[in-house]
């Protein structure tokens, strides 16, 4: 176009007005720090010990795609079902929207979406010819086990159960994950190809290194199963039963009655089963714990429910010595504790009392003081190698031989055995076609609660008055919590997408240098590097914390 | 119709009679009450208007000018320390030649926090491009508030309307409001070269290099001068439809008035009831109020002022280390009569930060000048004496 210079003054316009664009204006270069997209690890996700990928899930179930977001929470994770039961759920704990009309249920939702997708069929990579072999048919051994499947690599899992599911059959009652649900999750897993082998165990049937010459692979998931002894005086140390061996005992239809009022040694969730198994089958359990309800390792929800149901308590008491008379229990002693200063554990550390021991009359005493790792099957050699517990690749004679679950991790919950066995199934997977084993998860930043502008979130979005409802109380069947497509659809779209940009275009309408380019309603969005002066303000304004800012170069 | 209303309710009518179509401001005490008003008519549906609220007076003369950019019918209103907050925006108005009109309720800047009547706050602003007046009635009030909106879309500058902080913004007088349709007939629409065409994208307000920047700033200069003929011919056309007409200066008794008081706003009023006791004395007393003062009707005060004996110029505020601002430009502008038509001047400061100016102070300042008493330039009006000099 020919600009006309004017030659007298009022030619010339009346303040600075010009018909081209301030696109010839490169305001770009003037930025050392610029804007991108770059989306992160939502603090749900980056609690969750099983490794889902919540926040799509989420998404996909808020669009209604049902089918979708189920196959994408089965897609690393065949316990969901079982998880959406049993889980400690601190995904929800630390949910951005606490403190925004309440965290989303995310341990419902995984219940829900778990049933759902029951009879999910994975696809399957073509055979790779490679053999695998499991010991342990718990929650670890079954997802790595699922997952190499699906990879084309044949899994055989040992288990000297007579079926599989491990701590999951033995160890967890039945009212809290219905053993129906384990079947089919396990159906679920043999859908896939994996070949389970009960009754069979290692170091009694076959030998480890049977195993090893067998198997390309060999992974230990063998679970924690041996009970630690209590350390009172020895008298009546053979009246005590253990937690474990009640639970496993009570789980397999094996009636076992022990009436009266029984001790139940110890705070973790096996104590918290045990009492509340003992309760259903018409015994008066006590827990008997050393320290106060808050250093308990249980999941406080599921302490909260024993006390729903009765079940009670003495904090800061510990078995000295178990009364026998004429070869019965008849009391427990103990001595009275106070707390002191905290232990390696960070919890506050039991201190005797100077004051008289106190009786406390009881029928029977169940220890469930923790478990431990029963590993005589395994060689020696392989127990004290240096690299042995940490999930990682074995050098030397124990190339080939992995470890996952809580052998590895001693986490002591489902999610983290399920974590384990992902994390284990993706280095195994490596191993069998030789790549090199990732040094580190490519992990984005986590995003946490304040990084979130809060300020942005739209008072319009949805709040769901079905998370406002009291929680279904848990009664001696398995808590009723039928959750219906609406609700879960409905409390889905409450996610925020906490570090994932859902196209809410907030940058866009901040944007001083309109530098947002927007070319439809669905393409991702882009910054037009040319004319964004690196303010920040995009960064600053995004409500899911899914930009950042880097120096230019 | 014949009506009583306060300062600030004279402005709020005026804004609606003129059907302003955007409203953009931020309240702030003594201008309130204009504020309030506006608001109401456009929630009762009173007036057809747009109103932002904004969340300071830099944003609200920001929503000014982009809704004048459209070719909008725009104002606002404010006073004091937000008149401050205002004056980067004040210079883009203007430089982007906008037909804004502004009322700024004069009043005291902080510290001390001062509510009261002072003209620092709009004098501050002298040198932005913004035409300047002050009134000093409400009927004043309403009828320049409508002129400002004529004489700002015809010469393309943005119109400051001034008002004594309470003097005149919380005080009621009687006054008449003419029809709707005399008002309708009197304001021409505005016809804006610049405005916003979605039809032809253009670029406004962009960088301007040395070689043309100089023309744009000698054309605001241009069209004050302009400006000043502007004023006079609307002043005349609404004469010419109310019977009502005030001029650039408005001269009392000045026939033969060998000693005059150069006053605005509102202590003008007061000074006419003192130019009457003193010509009852025999003294030739004249009054000249200045009302519009950008731009400066410099030609008009050499010819009020010529051959005058003695000229006491009052002053609102002050332009600390100098005169106050209107009596240094007073001077300034007699400089160039011939030596001997030069009158002798003096400038007063008073009434700052609110303190009243009454009849007997003015009469005061006038007798002292008549007698050769005020011997230096610039008298602070009775404040405390001296002590030590710190």
């Amino acid at each position: 176009m020919v600009v006309l210079e004017p030659t007298v003054l009022e030619e010339v316009p009346v303040t600075s007005y010009s018909d081209h664009p301030t696109l010839s204006m490169r305001t770009g270069t003037w930025k050392y720090l610029q804007p991108r997209y770059e989306d992160k690890l939502p603090p749900c996700a980056h609690a969750c010990p099983a490794g889902n990928d919540i926040s799509k899930i989420l998404a996909l179930l808020a669009c209604g795609d049902l089918k979708g977001a189920g196959k994408w929470l089965r897609a690393g994770n065949p316990l969901a079902a079982t998880l959406g039961r049993v889980c400690p759920h601190s995904c929800q704990q630390s949910c951005n929207r606490d403190s925004l009309g309440g965290a989303l249920a995310i341990h419902r939702l995984e219940r829900f979406l778990g049933d759902q997708s029951l009879q999910y069929s994975p696809q399957l990579q073509p055979p790779t010819g490679q053999k695998v072999a499991v010991i342990g048919a718990g929650p670890a051994g079954i997802t790595s086990a699922y997952l190499l499947a699906q990879a084309g690599h044949e899994v055989h899992i040992f288990d000297d159960k007579p079926k599989p599911g491990g701590f999951l059959r033995t160890g967890i009652p039945a009212f809290r994950l219905p053993k129906e649900i384990l079947d089919q999750e396990i159906a679920l897993v043999e859908s896939v190809g994996v070949q389970f082998h009960q009754n069979i165990r290692v170091g009694r049937d076959l030998t480890f290194e049977d195993l090893k010459s067998r198997f390309a692979v060999v992974i230990v998931a063998a679970g924690l199963h041996a009970s630690r002894p209590l350390k009172i005086s020895d008298n009546g140390q053979a009246h005590v039963y253990h937690g474990i061996d009640v639970l496993e005992r009570m789980q397999t239809q094996e009636s076992l009655s022990i009436p009266g009022v029984v001790a139940v040694l110890g705070g973790g969730n096996t104590a918290i089963d045990v009492a509340r198994s003992l309760l259903r089958a018409g015994s008066t359990p006590v827990i008997v714990y050393r320290r106060t309800e808050a250093e308990m390792p249980a999941i406080p929800s599921e302490i909260e429910e024993a006390k729903a149901e009765g079940v009670a308590f003495h904090f800061l008491a510990a078995p000295s010595r178990i009364v026998v008379e004429g070869g019965k229990i008849v009391a427990l002693e103990c001595q009275r504790m106070r707390l002191g200063e905290p232990d390696a554990s960070g919890r506050r550390a039991p201190v005797p009392l100077p004051a008289p021991e106190f009786r406390l009359p009881v029928s029977a005493v169940v220890a469930a003081i923790g478990e431990t790792a029963d590993l005589e099957f395994l060689p020696e050699d392989l127990r004290n190698h240096g690299g042995f517990a940490t999930q990682s690749v074995l050098d030397g004679d124990f190339r080939g031989v992995f470890v996952a679950g809580d052998v590895a991790t001693n986490s002591g919950t489902v999610a983290a055995a399920v974590g384990s066995g992902r994390q284990v199934a993706a280095t195994v997977d490596r191993y069998l076609r030789g790549e090199q084993p990732l040094t580190e998860n490519p992990v984005l930043p986590s995003l946490w609660p304040r990084a979130l502008n809060h300020a942005q979130v739209a008072d319009a979005q949805l709040l769901n008055p079905a998370y406002f409802l009291p929680e279904v109380s848990c009664p001696l069947p398995e808590p009723s919590q039928a959750s219906s497509t609406e609700w879960a659809v409905n409390e889905a779209r409450r996610c925020l997408g906490c570090g994932t940009c859902n196209g809410c275009l907030n940058c866009y309408h901040w944007c001083p240098d309109v530098a947002i380019q927007v070319s439809s309603a669905s393409a991702a969005l882009k910054i037009d590097l040319e004319h964004c002066k690196g303010c920040g303000i995009c960064v600053e304004e995004c409500p899911r914390g899914a930009m950042a800012m880097a120096e230019v170069g | 119709m014949k009506t009583v209303l306060k300062g600030n309710g004279a402005v709020a009518k005026a804004v609606q009679m003129a059907r302003t179509q955007v409203i953009c401001a931020y309240p702030i005490t003594p201008q309130t009450s204009i504020v309030e008003e506006l608001a109401e008519m456009v929630a009762s549906g009173h007036l057809d208007s747009r109103f932002i609220k904004v969340e300071s007076e830099h944003s609200s003369m920001a929503g000014c000018i982009g809704a004048a950019s459209t070719g909008a019918r725009t104002f606002t209103a404010t006073s004091s320390q937000g008149l401050a907050l205002m004056h980067e925006m004040l210079h883009w108005a203007a430089g982007a030649r906008l037909p804004i009109v502004m009322v700024n309720v004069n009043r005291g800047l902080g510290p001390g926090w001062s509510l009261w009547a002072d003209q620092s706050d709009s004098l501050a602003q002298r040198d932005t491009g913004w035409m300047q007046v002050y009134c000093q009635s409400c009927q004043e009030v309403f009828d320049t508030v409508i002129q400002a909106f004529e004489v700002s879309q015809r010469v393309l500058l943005p119109s400051m309307v001034m008002l004594d902080g309470f003097f005149l913004s919380h005080t009621y007088e009687d006054m008449d409001l003419p029809e709707p349709s005399l008002i309708d007939s009197f304001l021409h629409p505005i016809c804006l070269p610049h405005k916003i065409d979605l039809q032809k994208p253009a670029t406004l307000g962009s960088m301007v290099s040395p070689d043309r920047y100089m023309e744009f700033r000698k054309k605001i200069d241009l069209a004050h001068q302009q400006a000043l003929d502007v004023w006079t011919a609307v002043d005349v056309e609404w004469n010419a439809l109310t019977g009502r007409s005030y001029g650039l200066l408005e001269e009392y008794r000045m026939q033969g008035a060998e000693l005059v008081l150069v006053a605005t706003a509102t202590p003008a009023s007061t000074a006419r009831a003192v130019v009457d006791g003193l010509r009852d004395q025999g003294i030739p007393a004249g009054l000249l109020r200045l009302r519009v003062f950008r731009p400066f009707p410099a030609a008009a005060l050499r010819h009020a002022l010529r051959n005058r004996k003695k000229v006491v110029v009052l002053d609102r505020s002050c332009s600390y280390g100098h005169h106050g601002a209107f009596h240094q430009e007073i001077k300034s502008a007699l400089y160039e009569l011939p030596a001997a038509e030069q009158p002798d001047v003096k400038g007063i400061i008073a009434g700052i930060g609110g303190r009243d100016i009454t009849a007997e102070d003015l009469e005061e300042m006038l007798l002292l000048a008549w007698q050769d008493k005020l011997s230096e330039a610039v008298t602070w009006w009775k404040t405390l004496p001296e002590t030590i000099n710190r």
